[in-house]
């Protein structure tokens, strides 16, 4: 008694045993190995098979229902074995077997056909070309420089061809059984000829190993140096990207300072308090953010995602760019939108001019500026605070000092306000809403360093310009405190405007002209006497 | 050298004019074809015929229709092309050739 297998050929049912099975599996398998065309071995197993089925069907019959083993014997025997079927095509010796297409053949280095590193037969198998033409060309590219450098990538580049299916993929040659053989039969020749030469083994050969060791220990430390750099380089860019991320969101969206060290001392700036300053309503403020997140957001998270994925080889997939495109593309938009919003914000300026007389007890007046600290919380702040807040009101200190010639007599002081808005209207109401103070008592004229106006006038562009004319033979003294304000104070030396401070100033004919620098010009010692004298006369103040 | 392998590939080569010879004389289906070939000594397996009929068949020089058998699945019916009238006939002056040229040596060796 004996298992049975119920199979189908061609479409008729056929009951068989399992050996018989096995037997006819793998006569049917080795016919199909012999075809490389698909579509014509489809076609033609089809045909065998047909043939099988009407062949078996001649031994089956009531008293006889299942194929045995000597069936399918007998059927080999009938059609054949599988050598005999005819495969080679016969219209391929019309096209030359070496030209194959180059996308049939794979670039390798050819070990057994090689002077140096078989570079040159493998190129030569991959081009189609003779390994002579290939060699000629490396001798003359050595002459023009770029040989050896070449030869070098090339032999740490290409891959040895060692198995016998990557010598095929190397000529091109399809992979099936006959030509495997034919490889094998190829290489144990070779293995032969190596046997009998081995006495008589070529110096070049020789050398052409020890080179072959080198090149390729230099290669692999190479890839591992760089493997490692890019592992480097990736943690670098996550830690790096991370913190500028976090740093990024913080800023936008919490209170938090960005605190930045300069040359010029330690600067901060309480960004989300700032930027709130500048935005007429808080939906644009958040837009602002939303946009900036994006736009700056993008670039650093992609840095990040490359990161990762040099560190921990996942594949992306094409969605993720084109994700980080857009939303780039977004916050961009955004940021411009709500940008361009702001800056019709600041569309005209407008200023309104202050002027007040000035009166001295004393021949030299001396100014001053404040130091104290600005009322409120500051929110930008270097080495003074130029930004502050409190619940109403918003502090600036955008003030500045020039000091001219008077036409008259007395002492004058302009201040001018001035500021930006949408349009006129608003810009006057915001300089009209500036708020700013000074104080003169005896003869010291003490001038505040900041002004204030409304919190919900907003940042646009508010300051204040004053402007001092003193009149001939007026003497000014300019204290250390107004190294902020003063601001481009013409001179008769052209003294830098920090470094006329903490000066006694005179003003004459030509303009301000100091009274104890170590060398005074513009004026004649006998009028600078008499000056000093008109002053001291007159003057029972000690210089501060 | 084997002689067996010799006398298949003269066989061989002149397959596929006996084919293209016996569906001149009407159309058949392998198993006739292949009768006939028996017949003549010059297949000695059926395996050899089919991937040979299909060959001829995709180059046009065959075509075949189905037919239902009773007896098993359907079958192929072959039968010669227009392409395939021309070939033979081209074939037929080149065996003559062949056969003058053979003769020739044959007689020239004595």
């Amino acid at each position: 008694m004996n298992q049975t297998l119920t199979i189908n050929i061609s479409g008729i049912v056929f009951h068989i045993e399992v050996d018989a099975y096995e037997t006819l599996k793998s006569y049917l398998n080795k016919i199909k190995s012999n075809f490389n065309n698909s579509e014509e071995r489809d076609e033609i197993m089809q045909d065998i098979e047909s043939r099988i089925a009407e062949l078996f069907n001649e031994v089956i019959s009531d008293g006889n229902q299942v194929i045995i083993s000597l069936d399918v014997e007998k059927m080999i025997a009938i059609m054949g074995e599988p050598e005999q079927y005819i495969t080679e095509e016969e219209e391929e010796p019309i096209h030359s077997k070496a030209q194959h297409t180059r996308k049939d053949k794979k670039l390798f280095r050819n070990p057994d056909e090689r002077i140096l590193g078989g570079v040159s037969s493998g190129l030569a198998a991959y081009i189609g070309l003779d390994t002579v033409w290939i060699r000629l060309f490396f001798v003359a590219a050595f002459f023009m420089g770029f040989g050896v450098l070449t030869y070098i990538i090339l032999w740490m580049v290409m891959p040895e061809a060692k198995t016998a299916s990557d010598k095929l993929k190397m000529k091109g040659e399809p992979i099936n059984i006959q030509n495997i053989g034919k490889t094998f039969e190829e290489e144990a020749q070779k293995v032969n000829e190596k046997i009998k030469n081995m006495d008589t083994e070529k110096f070049s050969v020789k050398i052409g190993n020890i080179i072959e060791n080198i090149v390729t220990a230099i290669g692999s430390v190479l890839t591992t140096i760089f493997n490692v750099l890019g592992k480097v380089i990736g943690i670098t860019f996550l830690i790096v990207g991370t913190f500028l991320l976090v740093t990024l969101i913080a800023t936008l969206f919490g209170s938090t300072a960005i605190i930045s060290i300069t040359n010029e001392g330690i600067f901060s700036i309480a960004s989300y308090d700032l930027f709130n300053l500048f935005f007429n309503s808080e939906d644009e403020f958040y837009l602002a953010s939303f946009g900036l997140l994006l736009t700056i957001g993008v670039p650093i998270v992609s840095i990040i995602y490359l990161a990762i994925k040099i560190l921990f080889k996942i594949k992306s997939h094409y969605s993720v760019p084109i994700t980080l495109i857009v939303l780039f593309v977004i916050g961009l938009s955004l940021s411009s939108l709500v940008g361009i919003k702001v800056a019709k914000e600041f569309a005209t300026d407008e200023h309104l001019i202050k002027t007040e007389h000035i009166e001295s007890s004393s021949s030299i007046l001396v100014l001053k500026s404040s130091n104290t600290e600005m009322p409120g919380e500051g929110i930008v702040e270097d080495e003074i605070t130029s930004i502050s807040l409190d619940e109403e009101l918003l502090y600036l200190q955008f003030v500045k000092l020039t000091i001219k010639k008077s036409e008259s007599d007395s002492l004058l002081l302009k201040t001018k306000f001035s500021s930006h808005g949408s349009n006129y209207k608003e810009a006057l109401k915001n300089a009209q809403t500036i708020n700013y103070s000074y104080d003169m008592l005896d003869s010291t004229l003490q001038l505040n360093n900041f002004f204030s106006t409304l919190k919900e006038n907003k940042i646009r562009g508010q300051h204040v310009k004053l402007t001092l004319y003193i009149p001939l033979y007026q003497v000014v003294y300019l204290d250390k405190s107004l190294k902020e304000l003063i601001y481009d104070v013409d001179n008769v030396t052209n003294t830098y405007d920090k470094k006329m401070l903490d000066k006694k100033w005179v003003m004459l004919e030509k303009g301000l002209t100091c009274l104890d620098c170590e060398n005074v010009k513009g004026i004649s010692n006998f009028q600078l006497d008499s000056l000093k004298n008109y002053t001291s006369i007159n003057d029972s103040l000690t210089t501060n | 050298m084997n002689i067996e392998n010799t006398k298949a590939q003269m066989r061989k080569g002149v397959l596929e004019y006996c084919i293209l010879s016996i569906l001149n004389n009407g159309e058949a289906y392998p198993s006739e074809i292949i009768d006939q070939l028996k017949a003549g000594k010059l297949i000695v397996v059926e395996g050899t015929l089919y991937p040979l009929l299909t060959r001829l068949k995709n180059a046009a020089l065959l075509s075949y229709r189905w037919e239902e058998s009773t007896s098993g699945p359907p079958r192929k019916y072959y039968q010669l092309t227009e392409k395939g009238e021309k070939f033979l006939i081209e074939l037929a002056s080149t065996w003559n050739d062949l056969v003058k040229a053979v003769e020739l040596t044959r007689k020239s060796k004595n």
